[in-house]
């Protein structure tokens, strides 16, 4: 398996970390007047342990670790793991993706 | 405070030695080199600040900080691209502290970090340079798709290195540059120099000009 990193280039496996679901969202654990949601319990056990698993297209977090040390967010068909988009991960530090490397 | 006197060593003092490696007979078809003396300063733009740390670079250096896999040479100074709004400020002469000049440069636009003692700079060159290091990077290296100036973050024998293509020696060969960090040093140097023996390896040492 190959992945195209939007700032490298295309680039093999082994320079990439997998982290998993990119859709979990961390929860609030406290109201905006500091009160605690009354729900932040089953929220937060939601967040770290529950992980839907999808057969087909999903969002997942990788890491080039081994090269621009950015982290991802691709997705991949988890059946037949076809790579169908990766871009930078929201609040990865860049600002906009550089124009090497085909992001497919 | 006690003043200190570090003696400054070699990180290759383990498997660096001068002279011929492999292939005996005929010309070294390699040529590797550890270069030392070197400042080393990683700059970071921060968030929103990429074209004014882009000004200050131009204005110090003449060039550009790349904003792709590259490097550039500038006046006093090789940019060489780490990730997405980051860089290596690479220059000769090795000095107690690189990041107080590189500050005044950059006021405040990028975060700075002096790497000069972190990594160690292996240059490769000679007619089989490309040969050897294709053995060991899974990075193109043909001359269409890496030329002068290309550069890498990428992973050589799962140890992460900066690679880049600097002008052509002055016999027309390439000429290879890897950072690497100290501690994987000796290690990247045996691969590099077990991927390099068939052709014959003449190893130096050299400073940064
Ligand atoms: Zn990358």
């Amino acid at each position: 398996m190959r992945i195209a990193c939007p700032f490298c280039g295309e680039r093999e496996l082994g320079e990439f970390t997998y982290l998993g679901d990119a859709a979990p969202k961390r929860p609030l654990a406290f109201a905006a007047d500091g009160a605690e949601q009354p729900d932040a319990q089953d929220l937060f056990f939601d967040y770290v342990y529950l992980r839907d698993n999808i057969a087909g297209d999903m969002n997942e977090r990788w890491y080039h670790g081994g090269g621009c040390r950015s982290w991802l967010t691709v997705t991949r068909n988890t059946t037949t793991h076809e790579i169908k988009a990766v871009r930078a991960a929201p609040g990865a530090g860049a600002q906009k993706p550089a124009k090497a490397g085909a992001i497919s | 405070m006690a003043e200190y006197s570090w003696e400054a060593r070699s990180p290759l003092r383990k498997a660096f030695a001068p002279g011929r490696i492999g292939l005996a007979s005929g010309d070294a078809g390699i040529a590797m080199a550890e270069i030392s003396d070197f400042s080393l300063v990683q700059v970071m733009a921060r968030r929103g600040q990429v074209a004014n740390v882009a000004k200050a670079a131009k204005k110090a250096w003449g060039a550009l900080p790349p904003e792709r896999p590259a490097a550039v040479v500038g006046k006093g100074a090789t940019l060489i691209w780490t990730g997405p709004d980051q860089f290596f400020v690479l220059s000769a002469g090795s000095v107690p502290d690189p990041v107080p000049p590189l500050a005044a440069i950059f006021g405040g636009t990028a975060s700075l970090s002096d790497q000069s003692g972190g990594r160690c700079l292996i240059q490769l060159s000679g007619t089989r340079a490309r040969d050897a290091l294709a053995k060991v990077s899974s990075i193109d290296l043909h001359d269409a798709v890496f030329p002068i100036g290309a550069a890498a973050a990428t992973s050589i024998d799962h140890t992460g290195v900066n690679l880049w293509r600097g002008p052509d020696a002055a016999n027309g060969s390439s000429v290879y540059s890897l950072l690497v960090f100290t501690s994987f040093a000796d290690s990247l140097w045996h691969t590099l120099a077990d991927a390099a023996a068939e052709y014959g390896v003449e190893a130096t040492r050299t400073p940064l000009s």
